[in-house]
């Protein structure tokens, strides 16, 4: 499944759903809101067809590169508190080190191109996270 | 003609979300990238320098591709422009 979504991310739930015969490895990343000199909540944005669109670029790409059998990736938008789940991904393999390497792929890839923001919350101010450059984006698209 | 534009992120504080925008028929991105600095006025500083032009990293796409900033093909009616800062997903 590729989603972004505003409701809460179950990891238990998808994991199950993730499962094949064949797989002897899943491979989860699960990113956190974390709480960085006292962030309270952060709110999370999406240009939301592309955003999606990129997500199934990036699960294409992993599944060409990587002999790995499933690719799942769910990312929140909206208002997090810290320790709430911003993103997960889920890699289904036979083995478990093309799992781990396919979901290192994916998180990094998905940094540089996703539209997506965030903005950390705080007692006393706000600010955006400053992003990445979508290089790769650009050199693709010509 | 008109063209639709979408701004996130700090943009989307300094422009609006989701605007209309009326640019002359035979168009291309110059010309809404003129009336958006309009729009900004002084809180544009985030997304244009000094002289105008469009700071370095911030990304244009047109119908949800990504465009170069000088790109000089027409607009038509009911396009989709979007600006936006550096991504910061996960």
């Amino acid at each position: 499944m590729i989603d972004i979504t505003r409701d809460v991310i179950d990891a238990g739930v998808m994991i199950e759903a993730a499962k094949r015969p064949g797989m002897g490895a899943l491979a989860t990343f699960c990113g956190v809101v974390r709480d960085d000199d006292g962030v309270e909540r952060i709110e999370l944005e999406a240009y939301e067809d592309v955003a999606v669109r990129e997500l199934e670029t990036i699960r294409d790409e992993a599944m060409r590169e990587f002999p790995i059998e499933s690719v799942d990736i769910v990312h929140r938008v909206g208002s997090l508190r810290v320790g709430e789940t911003i993103l997960l991904v889920i890699v289904g393999a036979g083995h478990r080190k093309e799992a781990f390497a396919a979901s290192e792929y994916i998180i990094d890839r998905l940094k540089q191109t996703v539209p997506i923001w965030k903005k950390e919350f705080y007692r006393d101010g706000e600010r955006w996270v400053p992003g990445e450059s979508m290089d790769w984006m650009s050199s693709r698209s010509g | 003609m008109k063209v639709r534009v979408k701004a996130f992120a700090r943009f989307r504080e300094i422009l609006g979300s989701d605007l209309s925008i009326e640019v002359p028929d035979g168009a291309t991105m110059a010309a809404v990238l003129a009336a958006l600095r309009d729009r900004a006025g002084g809180e544009g500083d985030a997304i244009f320098d000094e002289t105008g032009a469009l700071r370095a990293h911030v990304i244009l796409m047109r119908n949800g591709r990504r465009v170069n900033r000088n790109n000089l093909d027409t607009l038509a009616e009911g396009d989709e422009v979007a600006i936006f800062p550096p991504v910061a997903g996960g």
